[in-house]
């Protein structure tokens, strides 16, 4: 458009200079006349706006329509951040609800750039019609010169969203019934949410059974099964309590020997349990106290010698000690002795 | 807990004695640490012994060092299948005047102060010396010369080898449950005890090893008095009352107590045995264990220590299985320690 006008311009200057200048001349010289302003000129014309737009019909009232500009500028050239549209209203029927430019106008200066402007059009047609997104111009400064190129202008047919006269009778203007939901697709989520109670699951089985939980308590952590037990009889001050609890402590050291655990066998016993063996003093303490409660003086005598709040203590750090036995070491029951 | 408190002095001084009278023994019998054990306990018990073991393991040797070191008359009998019960009592000869004289034979010799009398190959003699044995051992009394004599301090020691069994007579069963312990002794298995029994000579000449044994460590005319004692002094709970009925049962009747042995019908294995008896000479053992380990209480470890030796050949097994005793009978003492809860 520039280029015309320029264009004509300079067939004015040639027209003046032609009636100043001899004919001949003038006719003799024109040609290069013209051909040295075109070459003056700035290479203008390689800047350009190209649409790209979507389907040109098939539109209803409050769809949205999304044109992309693609921007192709001289080198040097900038386009001028005011001059990009905003979202706004831009009639009664017309809005632009998003503009985005990519890349973003920045400091670094690009040759493309790709304009998206969205629309949404609020035309309640009654029958087809064409309708008129307007041109957007943009600005475009190179050095002091300043240009406009022009985001062209888009048609579009928008169509009614109902007949004008019923054809089966009714009344037109009823609601329609919603459309139904579609199912969200829960395939990959159901899968990951079985996938985590399954690792759940396994970390809680191996956490019970690395404690010694009911049920996995039976025979393979024997101690602790036996400290829980004791645990939970701790209250109970009575002979009867402490003395269950030496017969307690003494069916889980032989459930861990695979044998009945006499006080004599300790030494080999711990040899077999290196995990035992920072108690053994405990330990000794322990059956001393159990030898005289069962076969010496009795019960009070071996209170005195290992109060009851010391076996409870002792139970649980044994129960704890433990957890550090191989399970092989834990592996022998009593029934298969010998 | 001691036992050398108020009037348990004696006792504890005994036990010293006692002490001391295995290391004795020990000096001179290499690696048998726990036969010796044993028989001291049957020495302080009182119980009559019978040994097993193959040939040249040092039985005699033993017993010659116990009877030594106990004191008091000591005398031996070698039994063959022609030895007769009057040949124990009496010594039949020809006299030097030409005539034939009947004067006392090697049980009384020494009268009653015998202490220890030793019978060699118990198997070979025929059931007659058997029931004299029995007799002996039951009531420490022998008929002879139309009167009884009293043998109130007398232990009698007996040995056999399993090795041969021709020309031998089993002994009965009344007999072998009258024995306090049936002891069998192995070859040492300590290496060092070996290679000094071999080449040192000071164990080639069996008398003058013998003789090294201090004589008389003990006085065997208290030995029943302090045997007495003990049994008096130890305490026995009702726990290991009831721990000891248990284990009774469980030998009796294996396959109700969950016994199992490899190759073995539980329910067919034992036929009987294990008698009252029997019970009450594991108690008196474990008291003397007790006592010579300076406790005042029978512990199951006392009874674990000795219930091998006193109650293995007092239980019968099923015919099927007696070839296998050697095995099968500690096997089933060990499964019912290992299998009655303790306490």
């Amino acid at each position: 458009m520039r280029c015309s006008t320029i264009s004509r311009a300079a067939r004015l200057v040639l027209r003046a200079s032609f009636a100043r200048a001899g004919a001949r001349f003038a006719q003799r010289h024109s040609t290069a006349f013209a051909l040295a302003l075109l070459l003056a000129m700035p290479a203008a014309e390689a800047s350009e706006v190209q649409l790209q737009a979507p389907r040109a019909f098939g539109y209803v009232v409050g769809d949205t329509l999304t044109l992309e500009a693609d921007i192709r500028l001289d080198p040097g050239a900038r386009l001028d951040p005011a001059s990009l549209p905003q979202p706004r209203k831009v009639s009664s029927w017309l809005d632009l609800v998003s503009v985005e430019i990519t890349p973003p106008l920045g400091a670094v200066p690009a040759g493309a750039y790709r304009l998206r402007m969205t629309y949404q059009s609020f035309f309640s047609a009654l029958e087809p019609r064409s309708l008129e997104i307007p041109p957007w111009p943009l600005t475009i400064r190179d050095g002091e010169a300043r240009r406009t190129l022009s985001v062209p202008a888009f048609r579009f047919v928008v169509s009614p969203l109902r007949e004008l006269v019923p054809s089966h009778g009714g009344n037109p203007m009823a609601l329609q019934p919603d459309i139904l939901p579609a199912p969200a697709p829960l395939g990959p989520d159901m899968k990951k949410a079985g996938l985590s109670a399954a690792v759940a699951a396994l970390a809680a089985l191996g956490l019970a059974l690395a404690q010694g939980w009911r049920p996995f308590a039976s025979g393979r952590r024997p101690l602790a099964a036996a400290a829980r037990e004791i645990q939970r009889r701790r209250a109970e001050e009575t002979p009867q309590a402490y003395r269950d609890a030496l017969v307690t402590l003494h069916r889980a050291f032989d459930a861990s020997a695979g044998r009945r655990l006499l006080k004599e066998d300790l030494g080999a016993f711990l040899e077999e349990a290196p995990a035992l063996a920072p108690e053994r003093e405990d330990i000794e303490r322990l059956f001393g106290a159990s030898r005289t409660a069962f076969f010496g003086a009795g019960i009070p005598a071996a209170r005195s010698e290992l109060p009851y709040a010391d076996l409870v203590a002792l139970s649980g750090r044994l129960a704890r000690a433990e957890r550090q036995m191989p399970r092989a070491a834990l592996q022998g029951t009593v029934e298969e002795a010998p | 807990m001691d036992v050398s408190t108020g009037a348990d002095c004696d006792l504890a001084l005994w036990r010293e004695q006692a002490l001391a009278f295995e290391r004795e023994v020990g000096k001179v019998v290499l690696g048998q640490e726990r036969v010796i054990r044993l028989l001291t306990i049957a020495v302080f018990a009182r119980g009559h012994v019978l040994l097993e073991g193959d040939v040249g393991v040092g039985k005699t040797t033993l017993l010659k060092a116990m009877a030594r070191a106990i004191g008091g008359a000591y005398a031996r009998v070698e039994g063959t299948i022609d030895l007769m019960p009057t040949d124990l009592v009496y010594d039949a000869r020809i006299a030097d005047d030409g005539r034939p004289r009947i004067d006392p034979g090697p049980l009384l010799k020494r009268g009653g102060d015998l202490s220890i009398f030793f019978f060699n190959e118990i198997n070979r003699a025929r059931p007659q010396v058997h029931s004299l044995l029995l007799r002996l051992m039951a009531e420490g009394t022998v008929s002879a010369f139309g009167r009884e004599e009293h043998f109130p301090h007398l232990q009698l020691f007996a040995d056999r080898n399993r090795v041969e069994r021709e020309e031998t007579f089993e002994l009965p069963a009344a007999a072998r449950d009258r024995f306090f312990m049936e002891v069998q002794v192995a070859t040492p298995a300590d290496r060092e005890a070996r290679r000094a029994l071999i080449f040192d000579p000071r164990f080639h000449d069996t008398e003058r090893l013998i003789s090294e044994v201090a004589e008389g460590l003990l006085d065997h005319r208290r030995l029943g008095e302090i045997a007495r004692r003990i049994q008096e002094a130890i305490h026995a709970s009702p726990t290991i009352a009831d721990y000891t009925i248990a284990l009774w049962d469980a030998v009796r009747a294996p396959h109700k107590a969950g016994i199992t042995l490899p190759d073995v019908r539980m329910e067919r294995l034992v036929q009987g045995g294990a008698s009252p008896r029997g019970l009450s000479f594991l108690v008196r053992a474990a008291r003397v264990r007790a006592w010579l380990e300076g406790r005042d209480m029978i512990v199951p470890e006392d009874l674990r220590a000795v219930f091998p030796e006193v109650m293995a050949h007092r239980i019968f097994l099923d015919p099927v299985y007696e070839m296998r005793r050697d095995t099968l009978a500690p096997a089933l003492c060990r499964a019912a320690f290992d299998t009655v809860p303790v306490p």
